[in-house]
C-alpha cells in the first residue's frame, strides 16, 4: 500500500478539508549500486578535502559561492530562521482556468485524500470545481520548502501537482537555434501537407500504449543474470542466421513430407482411427530405444 | 541422520518455508530422500546451481553457483562456466545424501545446465522452455507442447514434457550423442519460429516481455552452455511446494483441455510409485538433431 507523505488541510476561504497526501507517481528506474569489479564488494563514497583528507561529517559547513574561490558561510541555524514555517496548510489562493497553465509548469504529481470526517466538504469541492472547470492555485510548505501547487479534479479525486516557479523557466532566447525560427517563411501548400500527415497519424491517447521497453530489456537481462545465466546483450533478433533458416527449411521439408505420408496412409486407415503410424508411434508415453 | 553410508546434521528442521501450508524443512528434506532414487540420475554429474530460500518462500533467495566451502567432504565438485573466462566450482550431487544435504539448506530449487560437466560443450538434450505471458497459462503451454511436438515427431525425435512447477511447461528432446550448444539452440530456434510462424496469435521467441501478453514463449535460449534450467523433480518456490513434474503426453493433452497440471510434493511421490521416472527418455535415449547443410 501507498503511504502519506505528508498531512495537513486545504484551506478555503472559512472552509479547510483535513487532507493527506500520496505520491501519484512511482518511478521505475533500474537502480544499480556502484561495485569494485575485483571483489565484487561495494564501492563506498567518503567525503575528502582537496588535500585528500578525510572530512568527518560534523566538521562540514555549507559554503556559497560569491566569486571565484571565495565562499560565505551559512550555519544550518541561519537558514532555519528563514525557512517557511510549516504550516499545515494548503492554502487556495486563486481559481484559473485548467487551459491557462501551460504543461511546461507541473512538476510532480500527488493524490489529496481527504480524512475521514472531511470526505463530504472535499467531494463538495471537487464536484464544484469539476463543474466551473477551474483549477486552484495554492501554496504550502513540506519539509522547509514552500511549492506554488495546482489543485485539479480527476475521476472523482483532487490532484494536486506541484509547479515550477516562473523564474525557474529557462527563457527561449537563452536557447540557442531557437530565435533564428522567427524568420522562417512556409507556403500555404506546404502547411496543407504537412497538415494532412498530422492527421493521418491522429489517434486517441491512450497512456498504454506506450512503455519503457528498454527498461523491460533491462529488468529481463538482470533477471536471467540472476538466474546464473549470462546472455550476450545483443541477443537474439536472430533468424537471419542462415544455419537457422537452413534447420527451418529441413523442418519444413520434412513436415510436408510427414503430412503427404499421412494423406496416403489415410484412405487405408480412415475407417478405424483416422490417425498415422507415425503419430501412433510417437504417442506411447516412454520411448526406451537405447 | 544417516543416508546410506552418509551421516548429516540436520538443522532447524520445524522451520515453515511455505508458510502459507506450513509446509516445514523437514518435510522439504523428507521429500528429496524420497525423491533422490529417480531425482539423483538427472542431476548426477551435472554443475548444478542451487537456489536457496534460508527464511522461506516469501523471503528473500538467493542464487549459488559456487559450492560452498563448508559442504561435506564426500559432495564433489566441477568446474563449470562462469560469469567471465574464470570457471566457478559448482557443487554435484550425486547421491541421495547430496539431495538431503542440499535441502537442510533450504535449497528448494536446484538447476542444471544441458550439458554434464565432464564435457561441458556438448549438450545431452535440447529443451524449450515454454512461458505463457498473463493470461495465458498452463493450458495454452499444453496446446503449443502438442504443436512442437507434433513437428518433432515430423523430424523423427522423440520428446519429453515437464511442467515447471511454476507457471510453464517445458520439452526436452533426449540426445546422448555428440551435438553442439549452437547447434542445439539453432535448432530449438527453427522449430520455435515455424511452430510461431503457423500460430502467431499463440506462440513468439522473441524476448520482448512485453509482447508475451496472452500468448506462450518459446524460450530456445535456455540451450546455451552458460543456462540452466530447473532440474526435473526439483520444488518450487511457490506458495505451495509444487514440483517440475515430468508428465507423460496423453496428460499434457489433458492439460491443455484445463486439466490441473499442479503437483505438489507428496503427489509426485506417488505418481512415481506408480509410473515409475516417466523423465527417463532424457538419460537413455540416443537420437540425432537435422544437420545444417552449410
Amino acid at each position: 500500500m501507498a503511504r502519506a507523505i505528508w498531512s495537513g488541510a486545504i484551506s478555503f476561504g472559512l472552509v479547510t478539508v483535513p487532507v493527506k497526501l500520496y505520491s501519484a507517481v512511482s518511478r521505475k528506474t533500474v537502480r544499480f549500486n556502484q561495485l569494485d569489479s575485483k571483489t565484487t564488494s561495494r564501492v563506498k563514497q567518503k567525503r575528502v578535502n582537496a588535500e585528500g583528507d578525510e572530512v568527518p561529517y560534523e566538521q562540514i559547513v555549507k559554503g556559497y559561492e560569491v566569486t571565484k574561490d571565495s565562499y560565505v558561510i551559512v550555519t544550518d541555524e541561519e537558514l532555519a530562521s528563514l525557512a517557511p514555517k510549516a504550516s499545515r496548510m494548503i492554502d487556495i489562493t486563486d481559481f484559473v482556468s485548467e487551459a491557462d497553465i501551460d504543461p511546461v509548469f507541473y512538476d510532480a504529481a500527488y493524490y489529496l485524500v481527504p480524512d475521514e470526517l472531511a470526505r463530504k466538504s472535499y467531494a463538495l469541492l471537487c464536484k464544484a470545481m469539476e463543474e466551473s472547470g477551474r483549477v486552484a492555485i495554492a501554496n504550502f510548505v513540506m519539509r522547509t520548502k514552500q511549492y506554488l501547487v495546482a489543485i485539479r479534479p480527476t475521476d472523482g479525486a483532487l490532484m494536486m501537482s506541484t509547479m515550477v516557479y516562473a523564474d525557474e523557466l529557462v527563457p527561449t532566447e537563452e536557447i540557442p537555434g531557437l530565435e533564428e525560427l522567427a524568420d522562417i517563411e512556409v507556403t500555404d501548400a506546404e502547411l496543407a501537407m504537412a497538415g494532412q500527415l498530422i492527421d493521418s497519424l491522429t489517434t486517441e491517447w491512450d497512456a498504454e500504449r506506450y512503455h519503457d521497453t528498454y527498461r523491460e530489456q533491462v529488468l529481463d537481462l538482470l533477471e536471467a543474470k540472476a538466474a546464473g545465466e549470462v546472455r550476450a546483450v545483443e541477443a537474439p533478433a536472430a533468424a537471419d542466421d542462415a544455419a537457422v533458416i537452413d534447420l527451418l527449411a529441413a523442418l519444413e521439408a520434412s513436415v510436408s513430407a510427414a503430412k503427404e505420408a499421412r494423406k496416403a496412409d489415410a484412405p487405408a486407415e480412415k475407417a478405424k482411427s483416422g490417425s498415422s503410424k507415425k503419430a501412433k508411434k510417437a504417442a506411447k508415453p516412454k520411448a526406451k530405444s537405447a | 541422520m544417516s543416508v546410506g553410508e552418509r551421516t548429516l546434521s540436520l538443522s532447524n528442521l520445524d522451520k515453515v518455508l511455505y508458510p502459507e501450508v506450513g509446509f516445514t524443512k523437514s518435510q522439504v528434506i523428507d521429500y528429496y530422500a524420497r525423491i533422490a532414487p529417480v531425482m539423483v540420475p538427472h542431476v548426477a554429474g551435472r554443475c548444478i546451481t542451487l537456489r536457496r530460500w534460508p527464511n522461506g518462500v516469501d523471503q528473500q533467495s538467493f542464487f549459488e553457483k559456487r559450492c560452498p566451502g563448508h559442504r561435506p567432504d564426500w559432495v564433489p565438485t566441477a568446474i563449470g562456466p562462469g560469469d567471465g573466462d574464470q570457471g566457478i566450482e559448482y557443487c554435484r550431487l550425486e547421491e541421495p545424501a547430496a539431495l538431503v544435504w542440499t535441502a537442510n539448506l533450504a535449497a528448494l530449487e536446484l538447476h542444471g545446465p544441458m550439458a554434464r560437466c565432464h564435457d561441458l560443450d556438448t549438450p545431452t538434450m535440447v529443451v524449450f522452455d515454454l512461458d505463457p505471458g498473463e493470461p495465458a497459462g498452463i493450458a495454452q503451454c499444453c496446446r503449443v507442447a502438442l504443436l512442437l511436438r507434433e513437428l518433432l515427431s515430423a523430424v523423427g525425435l522423440e520428446a519429453v514434457p515437464k511442467t515447471s512447477g511454476s507457471k510453464g511447461l517445458q520439452v526436452y528432446v533426449p540426445l546422448n550423442s555428440p551435438h553442439t550448444h549452437q547447434h542445439a539452440s539453432r535448432f530449438a530456434l527453427a522449430a520455435g519460429q515455424m511452430v510461431a510462424r503457423d500460430h502467431p496469435d499463440e506462440v513468439l521467441v522473441e524476448m520482448t516481455r512485453s509482447l508475451r501478453r496472452g500468448k506462450v514463449f518459446i524460450d530456445w535460449s535456455q540451450n546455451s552452455r552458460h543456462k540452466t534450467t530447473i532440474a526435473p523433480y526439483s520444488l518450487r518456490a511457490r506458495p505451495r511446494p509444487t514440483v517440475s513434474t515430468p508428465l507423460a503426453w496423453d496428460e499434457v493433452a489433458d492439460g491443455a483441455d484445463g486439466a490441473d497440471l499442479a503437483f505438489e510434493a507428496e503427489a509426485v511421490l506417488e505418481r512415481v510409485e506408480a509410473l515409475g521416472d516417466l523423465f527417463e527418455p532424457a538419460l537413455i535415449l540416443r537420437q540425432e538433431l537435422p544437420n545444417p547443410s552449410r
